[in-house]
């Protein structure tokens, strides 16, 4: 038995072989993992001295607890953030964090809240979101793993689990296979199964994580590997890194630029995958070089960014089914968009994705290529250059492009002009905020956008270029957009950042996320949209022309009774902030949010919106009180 | 007109099916009904569009909002567009059968009955209590949407309607 604890004191052995043999011994199980439970706090003791003293090279031999040799291996692979909220089971992971400078911990108060920070840092960085939450809470952060999932966007999420020698007791805080619960919203998830697999497994799940089409994975990471002892390597990421920098076949893109040169009638359509790859610059030169109208965003919901400017003479909006303007493709060149694959008879139909899964999924796609879409698109402009001469092709940029530019022109003018037209209404219109925005916000900020019939105030001005960032969600998943703010400030503190989140995307993630803005001085303006309701959500149902419609009873959607105090509850917080009722006090608080962001602080505005669409005006809700049911004042 | 929770999956679904079974098209006869039939299905199917009665004013709102969401109509087409909607889907055109609603006696009762079952039936002004604060600020509404009234009818209207349905 002596020789046993010698051993596991010295690391020769996992916590789990000790308490095996000791019971193998005849000890029970009990008093061999109190033995165990007693001797660990020596054994975990001070970092081993070969690691600390270690030179820093791509491959480290380090050795530790499960809790080191996890934070070891993201520190070796670069992450500089985990996202968190602490459980016991996980606290290996942040003692080995007291001693590890490079990573810094990033606390939010609920799950939900910590996912999003991750997601808007990972959307505006580029790295992978690391986030280590309890176990408990996970169906928490699962909510908002579906914006990370559905968005592709990398990500980590590790839990604490149950010790793997009680597992399957139905332990209090116990669900069978918990990682399963993640299945359909990962690309891959694991339990780790000893200590020494820990570096080898974390590094697996980064590579899948971060490997495009990106998305987030999930770990397991039961209580006994994190404590328990072993010697493994870590890894630099360049050791582990799938670049899928992928050109696309040559004659492929040959053939796709010759449809596109001789097209009579050529139309883009762009996606987030273009934002992912980094090829806005080149998909500028293409659809200048062709004179071709670009289309992008789909109705409300839709994209997570804006690839292409959209104050750009050949950006035309919307993707639809049929386009009244330019009027029906002959060739229908989809680059990166999930959802812009549409099928006509006599358009062509060439789809470039950097998700092989999604590519040709619904409709018929004549020419499909896989590949990163900086360099397919910069391949296609080399091949279209290569196969007519420069003034053959500005003879038939010119004339596309002049046609282009007087649609979109006259379109931008013409809400321009319908936005001005509702301008002056109070409560504030939706167009008069869109407005003021434009004027308003810097020319460098990235907006973060998580509200539902908020987005018909984009058209109203400029993303992408040179022009404000755009950040939203695919899904929209709401609850995203004040955490996801915070997120894209620690990934571009020199930006300014202003999330726009509607009221009942506020109350989907409470005001946790501003919390963490409080606490890390996090100089973000919010913007509560307050119409006082699910505005968008009544006119999809409303748009059902059901009973609600017919009776105008709102049954569902009117959130104006409890009248919720946004800026009230913000300075709750730690966050200062105010009303503005009138679109008249817009320009002055834009300015006091302006000079707080500016000293350093988060701000808050609540502007009450007026409602739109159908059953808009409505002020009514189902009348009940729970206090009338009472027969006796309790 | 839509086909679920989102417009998001009414694209998805309108992508794939052939746009025949969509479109059995609503719309009654009229000078622009082949642009809207067009310019209006992209997103959503026309079936609640052709259940809707609203006045000039109205139908403009809900175009230009169509139009800030993504819907392809120039500024002339915008006038068309409304002109056939005031027109075809405006108070009192092609109303679909009313559901009987018996109103309480009262000033205003015959103003209700005569002015206010133009663009939809009583079942949406007089069956519930709404606040009696809000019924002014209704009545304006209709009124600024098409409802033919006085400014001295309208106050008999909201009265009245404040005080047998108001709270
Ligand atoms: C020109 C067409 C038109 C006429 C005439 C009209 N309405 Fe309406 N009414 C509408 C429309 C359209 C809506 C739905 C508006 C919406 O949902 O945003 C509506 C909705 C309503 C509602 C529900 C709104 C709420 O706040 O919940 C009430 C109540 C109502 N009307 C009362 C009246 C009364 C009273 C009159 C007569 C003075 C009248 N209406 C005449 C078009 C009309
Ligand atoms: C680019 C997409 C798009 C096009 C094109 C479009 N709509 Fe809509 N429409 C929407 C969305 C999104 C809603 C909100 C409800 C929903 O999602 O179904 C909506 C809702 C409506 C409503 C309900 C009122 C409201 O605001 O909720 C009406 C009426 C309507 N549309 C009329 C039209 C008309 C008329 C046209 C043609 C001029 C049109 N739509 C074209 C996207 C579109
Ligand atoms: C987490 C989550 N729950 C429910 C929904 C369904 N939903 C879609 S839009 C919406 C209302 C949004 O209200 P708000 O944020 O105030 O936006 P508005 O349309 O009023 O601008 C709801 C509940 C959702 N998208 N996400
Ligand atoms: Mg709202």
């Amino acid at each position: 038995m002596k020789d046993l604890i010698k051993q596991y004191l010295d690391h020769g052995l996992s916590r789990r072989q000790l308490v095996s043999g000791l019971s193998a011994l005849g000890m029970s199980t009990v008093a061999a993992k109190a033995v165990a439970q007693n001797l660990s706090p020596v054994a975990q003791g001070a970092a081993p001295p070969t690691a600390a003293a270690a030179a820093p090279t791509a491959i480290r031999e380090v050795e530790g607890n499960g809790g080191r040799l996890f934070v070891e291996q993201l520190k070796s692979a670069g992450v500089e953030y985990i996202f968190f909220n602490p459980s016991t089971g996980d606290h290996p992971i942040f003692d080995a964090l007291v001693d590890v400078a490079e990573i810094k911990l990033i606390k939010g108060i609920q799950e939900g809240a910590v996912v999003a920070m991750a997601d808007g840092y990972a959307r505006a960085s580029g790295r992978t979101g690391v986030v280590v939450v309890a176990n408990i809470g996970l169906p928490n952060a699962m909510t908002q793993m579906v914006n990370t999932w559905k968005d592709q966007i990398p990500m980590l999420v590790a839990v604490a689990s149950i010790d793997q020698n009680a597992l399957g007791r139905d332990q209090w805080q116990e669900t069978d296979h918990h990682e399963l619960m993640t299945e359909p919203i990962t690309k891959w998830f694991w339990q780790v199964q000893s200590t020494a697999a820990m570096a080898e497994t974390t590094r697996r799940a980064l590579k899948f994580a971060a490997t495009p089409p990106c998305g987030p994975v999930f770990l397991s990471l039961p209580t006994n590997t994190l404590e328990e002892h072993a010697k493994t390597q870590v890894w630099e990421r360049s050791k582990f890194d799938v670049p899928m920098r992928i050109r696309p076949d040559k004659d492929d893109v040959e053939k796709a630029a010759r449809m596109l040169i001789e097209a009579q009638n050529p139309l883009i359509s762009i996606g987030d995958e273009i934002t992912w790859s980094g090829g806005q610059k080149e998909l500028i030169e293409l659809a200048e070089l062709l004179g071709a109208p670009v289309a992008g965003e789909m109705g409300n919901l839709g994209y997570w960014s804006k690839p292409f400017p959209t104050r750009h003479p050949l950006f035309i909006g919307t993707v639809l089914r049929t386009m009244r303007y330019p009027g029906k493709p002959d060739v229908l060149l989809n680059l990166g968009n999930r959802w812009g694959e549409f099928a006509a008879l006599g358009t062509k139909l060439i789809s470039i994705r950097l998700d092989p899964a999604s590519l040709a999924r619904g409709a018929p796609v004549d020419l499909g290529m896989v590949a990163d879409l900086r360099l397919a698109i910069a391949d296609l402009n080399a091949a279209v250059r290569s196969m007519a001469t420069a003034s053959t092709l500005k003879q038939i940029a010119d004339q596309r492009a002049a046609k282009v530019r007087a649609y979109s022109a006259q379109m931008a003018e013409a809400r321009l002009a319908i936005a001005r037209g509702l301008s002056d209404s109070s409560p504030v219109s939706m167009e008069r905020l869109g407005i003021e925005l434009e004027a308003n916000l810097d020319r460098d900020a990235c907006y973060v956008a998580d509200v539902d019939s908020g987005k018909t105030m984009d058209p109203l001005m400029a993303f992408g270029g040179d022009d404000k960032q755009y950040f939203g969600t695919g899904p929209n998943v709401l609850g995203w957009g004040m955490a996801a703010g915070f997120g894209v400030k620690l990934a571009r503190p020199d930006a300014p950042v202003v999330s726009v989140v509607g009221d009942g995307s506020f109350l989907f993630s409470g005001p946790q996320p501003l919390w963490s803005m409080a606490r890390y001085r996090a100089p973000v303006t919010v913007i509560v949209l307050n119409n006082h309701s699910y505005n968008n959500e009544r006119n999809r149902i409303w748009n059902s022309a059901g009973r609600q419609f017919e009776t105008a009873r709102d049954m569902t959607c009117y959130n104006g009774d409890p009248d919720v105090d946004f800026a009230k509850a913000a300075s709750a917080f730690g966050v200062e902030g105010e009303t503005v009722k009138e679109p008249s006090g817009l320009k002055d608080a834009f300015a006091r949010a302006k000079s707080a962001t500016v000293e350093g602080r988060p701000y808050l505005l609540d502007i009450h919106i007026k409602r739109e669409g159908l059953g808009a005006v409505s002020e009514w809700h189902p009348p009940y009180s729970v206090a009338d049911l009472r027969t006796r004042k309790v | 007109m839509r086909v679920a929770l989102s417009g998001l999956v009414a694209f998805a679904v309108a992508a794939a099916t052939p746009a025949l079974a969509q479109n059995a098209n609503p719309l009654p006869a009229g000078d622009g009904r082949d642009i809207v039939a067009v310019a209006c299905s992209q997103c959503h199917y026309l079936g609640t569009i052709a259940k809707i009665r609203d006045g000039a004013a109205g139908w403009r709102m809900y175009v230009d909002n169509m139009v800030l969401r993504g819907a392809q109509l120039t500024p002339a087409e915008i006038d068309k567009v409304v002109d056939y909607l005031s027109l075809n889907l405006g108070p009192g055109a092609n109303l679909p059968p009313a559901k009987p609603v018996t109103l309480p006696d009262g000033a205003g009762k015959n103003l209700v009955e005569t002015r206010c079952e133009l663009c939809h039936d009583l079942e949406r002004v007089a069956t519930i209590e709404r606040g009696r604060a809000q019924w002014p600020a209704i009545v304006a509404n209709m009124v600024a949407r098409g409802a033919t009234a006085t400014p001295e009818e309208a106050k008999t209207i909201s009265d009245y309607l404040a005080a047998n349905f108001g709270n």
